[in-house]
């Protein structure tokens, strides 16, 4: 058996196990750079009409008029928080394998001669006792069957949090609650196709579809699905993460930036941030990509975008090669006399490092330089975050950073930011 | 199957090893009693997971010896026994109590034990 177990409204829940006065109160948390509302609680979603994914300036006198409280998104501390939630999930079972930030698939195979709905309540209420995060605990034969049953227990209520499916009655029972455009892992188009063919729940499509059908039109993918609908288990537990195929990180500045030297900062911070991911997973670029945009939205701007993708003559993790490269990209697609948004960056074509071939001319070890990179590594590790950096990364940050106003304190990071008591009395 | 669930979770300690003299060659004396130093985070912090530090501000609680600006340690896995201090919430507020594990104190929603507080004197 699997139990997946997910944060009932991760990031606002986060931000309100510090704040009592917000208990029962309506939360929502904005994304960067304040745009949209991306989280809200049970209690803001069911003041209804605040659209998820609004800009904020469109809805922000619904949020003040319904006394909605709401947050810059702090993912210093949700990241925190997730990994306590997670550690606590590993003293249930060995194998546990996390989905996102505020889900995992929990293994429960071999656990004989347990009440599973008693385990899983075991589990709701220890996390909520150690963090003050609400969970929900579905638990099921298969993955897919999991989530439907952790879905099940977060709808309805007299389940209290938990759900388990350990009989072909309850699991077809089930199947038929769900409708099929909110099955894990059918997209909309699929679900669209599958509704003209009359089959609007997971019993429909699990027991009512031919496995031919599936197979030749949602490919192996959709035949995975269908097999554990049905309760037979094929998609495995992976403990151990993929190393990523490409990685690259966008934000929009805090302001709108016209300068070239403000970007290429920016441009080479975000190079220094994605090169120490790569090292960390022990590979290599081979290209880079660089973009720039001004605002889509904007009614009195000049629009422009453009991408530039440079091949590396060798495969590299090098911070300053890669910022060297990245900035003869960046060179070539920046025009002056525009108002840009945001500048972004992307290392592709990633292979171990041990892989990387030389070239006629020049040696993988002489570019990449492991040593210093080793050094540049250490010495962030301990003093923290771009201590040692670049000199074109500048000393700007505050002029070009996102804007967080609305951000919560660093509660279980910053010993500056502690979480403070006082009485009023 | 009944999970046990102790109080304390006793974490590995890190292996240290005595230096040896470049010069000589020769191993300290102190070479099988070498011990890692006093690390704060294995001795006052019992869960991990479960601990949060708070900071105080006021001189409020003094009667329980927590003065303004002290760190407070919390841990929320630790059970509520009589006389333990308890940083706790009533009406939306938190307020720090030593509960008498009397039924007749009024109701509270506990936050979390506190197991030290850290106080500066300097």
């Amino acid at each position: 058996m699997i139990a997946m177990v997910d944060c009932n409204s991760f990031y606002a829940s986060c931000e309100q196990v510090f704040r009592p006065d917000l208990w029962g109160k309506p939360v929502v948390v904005l994304s960067n750079n304040d745009g949209c509302v991306i989280a809200a609680n049970k209690e803001a979603k069911s003041l209804a009409h605040i659209p998820m994914f609004e800009p904020v300036f469109k809805i922000k006198d619904i949020l003040v008029k319904n006394n909605v409280t709401f947050f810059s998104s702090n993912y210093t501390l949700y990241g925190e928080m997730s990994q306590r939630v997670m550690n606590i999930l590993k003293t249930f079972s060995p194998m546990v394998e996390v989905y996102s930030i505020d889900e995992a698939f929990v293994e429960l195979t071999g656990l004989n001669n347990i009440n599973l709905s008693e385990y899983g309540q075991t589990i709701k209420e220890q996390i909520f006792k150690y963090t003050g995060l609400p969970v929900g605990v579905g638990i099921a034969p298969t993955k897919v069957l999991a989530k439907l049953a952790n879905r099940i227990a977060k709808k309805e209520e007299i389940h209290q949090h938990v759900y388990v499916i350990d009989s072909e009655e309850k699991k077809r029972v089930a199947l038929k609650k769900v409708k099929i455009n909110d099955v894990w892992g059918i997209g909309r188009q699929h679900a669209q196709r599958l509704q003209e063919r009359r089959v609007f729940t997971a019993f429909d499509f699990a027991y009512n579809v031919p496995l031919a059908w599936v197979r030749k039109e949602m490919t192996v993918v959709g035949e995975r699905l269908w097999r554990e609908l049905r309760g037979q288990s094929c998609i495995e537990f992976t403990t151990i993460p993929k190393s990523k195929k490409g990685i690259g990180t966008a934000k929009s500045f805090g302001k709108r930036l016209e300068d070239l030297d403000m970007i290429e900062e920016v441009c080479a911070y975000y190079i220094s941030e994605v090169s120490e991911v790569m090292r960390a997973q022990g590979s290599c670029a081979s290209y880079v990509q660089v973009f720039i945009h001004t605002n889509y939205h904007s009614k009195i701007d000049k629009r422009y975008s453009e991408s530039c993708t440079v091949t590396l003559p060798i495969p590299t993790n090098n911070t300053f090669v890669l910022i060297s490269e990245a900035r003869k990209a960046l060179h070539k697609i920046y025009k002056p006399g525009f108002r840009y948004k945001k500048v972004g960056v992307n290392l592709s074509g990633i292979i171990p490092q041990e892989y990387v071939q030389a070239n006629l001319f020049e040696q993988p070890s002489k570019i990449s330089n492991p040593v210093l990179m080793k050094v540049l590594d250490g010495i962030n590790n301990k003093y923290g975050k771009a201590t040692v950096a670049s000199a074109i990364t500048g000393t700007r940050k505050h002029e070009w950073e996102l804007i967080k106003k609305h951000r919560s304190p660093y509660y279980t990071t910053q010993w500056q930011e502690l979480l403070k008591i006082s009485s009023k009395s | 199957m009944q999970r046990l669930i102790s109080e304390k979770i006793r974490k590995g300690k890190d292996r240290h090893r005595a230096e040896v003299s470049k010069q000589t060659g020769f191993p300290s004396a102190a070479t099988h009693y070498y011990e890692p130093p006093i690390d704060l985070n294995n001795e006052l912090v019992y869960n991990q997971d479960s601990t949060f530090f708070v900071r105080v501000e006021g001189s409020n609680w003094s009667k329980f010896n927590i003065w303004d600006k002290d760190v407070l340690i919390i841990d929320r896995s630790i059970e509520l026994k009589p006389d333990r201090m308890a940083l706790i919430v009533k009406d939306g507020e938190f307020d720090i109590v030593q509960f008498s594990g009397e039924s007749t104190q009024p109701e509270f929603l506990l936050w979390g034990v506190v197991t030290y507080v850290i106080h500066a004197v300097i």
